[in-house]
């Protein structure tokens, strides 16, 4: 409880953390692995067949890219770190500390990165002719660069769920080369592939005109996605195989919530139906039916982000209750202070909430406990709404199901907190089903009306 | 406050070396921040000054100054993560808690830098628009561009005065007074550096004729002199008398930037260029040297803060330490439980109530008005109970389980049934009930109990605001002996109250009454 809180209004910390990690992982994978590869394949084949159509498709291609990954890229992948900075600090900072050195190589390997791709970009007119060659290692040099990133910080992605061994011996090792590390390793790069060559079929059917050169490039790309698709599902499969059955039971209701878990049979069918799509396309354009081709282009791209937001989804849900499995619980409490909470209680041991001023009337507490105990994951008034869910709840049934929440539902974290806490809570939240606690979202602990700041320590 | 503590996990490296690496890191990355601002400001300046690109474009000097921009602010981020990574390990608890103060500000800082970094990048990489739209774009760049320094000013104030955290919590999280003023004259401190550095930059590399070094030479000087009196504003500001290494830093500072002032005057005053050699290493002197001061100011508060702060996370480890041999066995024991089985999800989300034996006698039976169903005795269909549980009791302690997906459910339905059998109609009565006895219960049904349950036994329309309300009798039943005992004692909780002053043939009637109504 090192830290005070801030609640996302409506949209709740994880949604906000997960719309810009998949906005990252779209650019990330698909702009700066996927289509960079592609960029420097076709200026390669530019060079060998002495084309000026695949050179200049290459530079046109990365003015595009590079741009949207300097821009959005790198800017969403440092969000995720802002943002979870400011929603979630004391899970940033354990995992910074354990993963200090990946995080600090990945600074180095990130800045290399971006000098080779600047380098890159800016000398493509001038390194011609007999340069050209090196010029193309460039390019591979980066997207080297570029998977070692992703070889960094794909052991802390792991970890989140396959912790392993990491609780009991606390060493580096285990925890960062974790058994589901090397399965996503792979996938995420075939997810790099398969995203950089829909991107690059996008972009070479919205700016190349109908003509051999289009045939030809869409036919490469066609078969490019062809095999990433095919790699990225072997890969998905591997990935799941690993994944310990006590998470990976909940992946469909992960992806399906409470709104559509009882019709489970939507999970598989839209699941086919956009493998079917994708794979549909890369057959289409392998045939070079460019039309048709480019009907599908941007329904086969949406799939495909829809699918890279499914994996995050599942990756990032099954893990359930704990934000570091075995050492801290998704609400940022430790395993071992559950325990002390339940005897010592929660408030007293929150600096924050005995700092902040009001903090003793009853929505107060509440808030506060509604703050440290579910706010990682139920906003009051919005997304996953706790008033919706606990509405027709008797109170002495919210006050015991308070107790179990872990048991019973398996992804969530248990309450930490004495009896007379847990009874605070069960008012506060029945009183929020009644509408008789108005509390709009508290963003934070105790809404300052400065009443001159009444600590009670 | 004196209770916060640290993260319970050690530091990766040592303090010195930390204190190196950020120092280091930090001047790197705000070298490329001053010049990507600068860029930014120096580029709208020109592209107004070249009335709004009214002249061609390949001798717009914005347009050459922009081209640098992408390199410049990438650099800027990239640069940025060893230092914030450094910070937040080496002052987790300040930096953090700072960064809460100004949550919402702070993760703006996204979108602000992608609408300003696309929209400089646009206009530098040759997607010419309108001059209009041009210009609407470079001024909208710059303005979320601008706020960028000062979300991070007002972190760090924030940051460097634990003092006054309760005050700004009070305050509305904000920062007021003294701090105010502070955050006001370091933002300013830092676009007049942005200033220095974009114009030092472009005069030496992109200007390529007299007019524009001359232009470039006004806003370096200009920005010098605003350095010197915000410095000075800043200085004031200190709150206790700096000790002799700030106060030897500053002064190394102060010397290298009025060197650097008096070689630009007289440089400029003999109309000849500024020499690169002798204007950078001043330069970054001035920047090195003004970036100790302040990280000498800071470590006076932080120091001290840091090591209470790793004190009392010592003494906070050792009060978890009892629990943790027992955590860790219940999170080992935790991983082996799977909830894809019927059993595995009635032992762990049901029996609390329900009981081990399903006989509704669990755990925490006790303390709810309303008890949970003695499951062995329910006689219900498949899809009443999937109903029941994908939508709870309202009016009741019993949940809905859409937590759990419609297979799952049907394999608790599947274990349940297989162990009560509870999926079937209920079975005859034990005793034996004569035409006359029935007829009487089936008056009293009809006259006191369809008021709620319905004639038909589906609840009337009155039972219908009732929380909980009955049950649907054509698909719901319970064993006879459970029928009996709720007529008799009524159901706690509920609106059903006893009806024990019946005769016990009455009751045993208004049971068949009521199963009869199975199916119907």
């Amino acid at each position: 409880m090192e830290f005070p809180v801030f609640q996302f209004s409506y949209l709740g910390s994880g949604m906000v953390i997960g719309l810009d990690a998949v906005l990252h992982v779209i650019i990330s994978h698909g702009l700066a692995i996927g289509a960079v590869s592609f960029i420097v394949i076709s200026e390669y084949l530019g060079l060998v067949k002495a084309s000026r159509d695949w050179e200049a498709f290459a530079r046109d291609f990365l003015k595009f890219t590079i741009i949207i990954t300097t821009g959005i890229g790198a800017i969403t992948g440092a969000g995720i770190w802002l943002i979870t900075s400011a929603l979630s600090p004391r899970g940033i900072g354990s995992m910074l500390r354990i993963f200090f050195w990946p995080w600090f190589s990945e600074w180095i390997v990130f800045t290399c990165e971006v000098i080779f791709i600047l380098i890159y970009y800016f000398t493509w007119s001038r390194w011609v002719r007999e340069r050209k060659l090196k010029h193309i290692y460039l390019g591979m040099m980066y997207v080297f660069l570029a998977i070692c990133s992703a070889w960094l910080i794909t052991g802390i992605l792991g970890f989140m769920l396959t912790s392993d061994g990491w609780p009991w011996a606390k060493s580096f090792w285990p925890a960062f080369l974790n058994p589901s590390y090397l399965p996503q390793l792979l996938l995420r790069i075939g997810m790099a592939f398969s995203l950089g060559s829909l991107f690059s079929a996008v972009f070479l059917l919205f700016t190349r005109r109908e003509g051999t050169f289009r045939i030809e490039a869409l036919k490469l790309f066609g078969k490019a996605a062809l095999i990433s698709f095919s790699a990225t599902a072997v890969f998905a499969w591997w990935y799941f195989s690993v994944v310990p059955s006590t998470f990976k039971t909940h992946a469909v209701f992960a992806v399906l919530t409470s709104r559509f878990s009882q019709q489970p049979e939507i999970f598989w069918y839209v699941n086919c139906a956009g493998a079917i799509m994708l794979f549909t396309f890369s057959l289409v354009s392998m045939r070079s039916a460019s039309a048709l081709a480019k009907i599908l282009i941007i329904p086969a791209l949406l799939v495909s982000i829809g699918f890279v937001g499914e994996f995050e989804r599942i990756r990032e849900f099954i893990r359930g209750p704990y934000l570091m499995p075995g050492y801290m619980y998704a609400n940022q409490v430790l395993l071992d202070e559950t325990p002390f909470f339940n005897k010592e209680g929660i408030v007293k041991n929150d600096p924050w909430l005995t700092m902040s001023p009001d903090n003793q009337g009853i929505a107060a507490l509440g808030a506060g406990l509604f703050a440290r105990n579910c706010s990682a994951c139920h906003t009051i008034g919005g997304i996953n709404d706790i008033a919706k869910k606990v509405d027709g709840r008797t109170v002495d049934g919210i006050f015991v199901i308070l107790a179990h929440t872990h048991e019973m539902a398996p992804f969530m974290p248990p309450f930490s907190g004495t009896e007379d806490e847990r009874r605070t809570l069960a008012g506060f939240l029945y009183g929020l089903s009644k509408g008789t606690v108005k509390e709009h979202t508290p963003s934070r602990f105790a809404p300052a009306h400065a009443h001159g700041g009444g600590t009670h320590e | 406050m004196n209770r916060l503590s640290d993260l319970l996990l050690e530091k990766p490296l040592p303090d010195a070396l930390l204190r190196g690496l950020l120092f280091t890191s930090f001047t790197l990355h705000l070298l490329f921040v001053l010049l990507t601002l600068g860029t930014a400001i120096l580029s709208v300046h020109y592209f107004i000054d070249s009335h709004c690109g009214g002249r061609p474009k390949e001798l717009r000097f914005d347009n050459r100054i922009l081209k640098t921009f992408m390199a410049h602010k990438s650099l800027a981020v990239v640069l940025g993560i060893a230092p914030l990574l450094l910070i937040q390990v080496g002052s987790t608890i300040p930096f953090f808690t700072a960064v809460n103060f100004f949550a919402p500000y702070w993760m703006l800082l996204v979108v602000f830098l992608i609408i300003a970094f696309l929209g400089f990048d646009a206009l530098g990489h040759k997607i010419y628009v309108h001059r209009y739209l041009h210009f609407a774009v470079g001024v909208l760049a710059l303005a979320l561009l601008l706020v960028v320094p000062g979300i991070f000013a007002a972190i760090l104030t924030a940051f460097e005065n634990p003092g006054r955290w309760q005050a700004i919590m009070n305050g509305g999280y904000r920062l007021t007074g003294v701090l105010a003023v502070h955050w006001l004259f370091r933002y300013l401190h830092i676009l007049g550096a942005a200033v220095v550095f974009g114009s030092g930059f472009h005069y030496f590399f992109i200007a390529a004729d007299d007019t524009e070094r001359k232009s470039l030479q006004t806003w370096f000087v200009a920005g010098i002199l605003l350095q010197f009196i915000l410095g000075i504003l800043l200085y004031g500001l200190l709150p206790e008398r700096p000790g002799y290494i700030i106060t030897a830093f500053l002064l190394v500072g102060i010397v290298a930037a009025a060197i650097l002032l008096w070689a630009v005057f007289s440089v400029v005053s003999k109309n000849r260029p500024f020499n690169i050699r002798l204007v950078l290493p001043l330069l970054l002197l001035v920047l090195v040297s003004m970036l100790l001061t302040r990280q000498f100011i800071q470590d006076r508060t932080l120091l001290p803060l840091q090591k209470r702060l790793e004190a009392n996370a010592i003494a906070y480890g050792n009060e978890l330490k009892p629990f943790e041999r027992q955590t860790l066995d219940t999170y080992g024991a935790s991983l082996k439980v799977v909830y894809d089985n019927g059993e595995t999800i009635y032992s762990r989300s049901c029996s609390f109530c329900h009981g081990e034996k399903g006989d509704g006698k669990g755990l925490e039976a006790k303390r709810l008005t309303t008890p949970p169903e003695d499951i062995s005795a329910i006689r219900t269909t498949r899809r009443y109970l999937h109903t029941i549980l994908a939508g709870g009791v309202s009016g009741s302690a019993m949940p809905y389980f859409t937590v759990f997906d419609r297979y799952k459910l049907d394999r608790l339905i599947d274990y349940l049934d297989k162990k009560y059998s509870i999926v079937r109609v209920p079975e005859p009565l034990p005793v034996k009930i004569s035409d006359a006895l029935f007829q009487q219960a089936g008056k009293i049904y009809d006259e006191t109990c369809s008021l709620c349950h319905g004639s038909d036994g589906r609840g009337s329309a009155l039972s219908k605001g009732f929380q909980p309300q009955p049950p649907d009798f054509t698909v719901y039943s319970l064993s006879p002996e459970r029928t009996f005992d709720v007529i008799t004692n009524g159901y706690p909780g509920t609106t059903m109250s006893p009806f024990g002053s019946l005769t016990a043939d009455v009751r045993w009637g208004l049971v068949k009454i009521v199963h009869e109504k199975r199916g119907q």
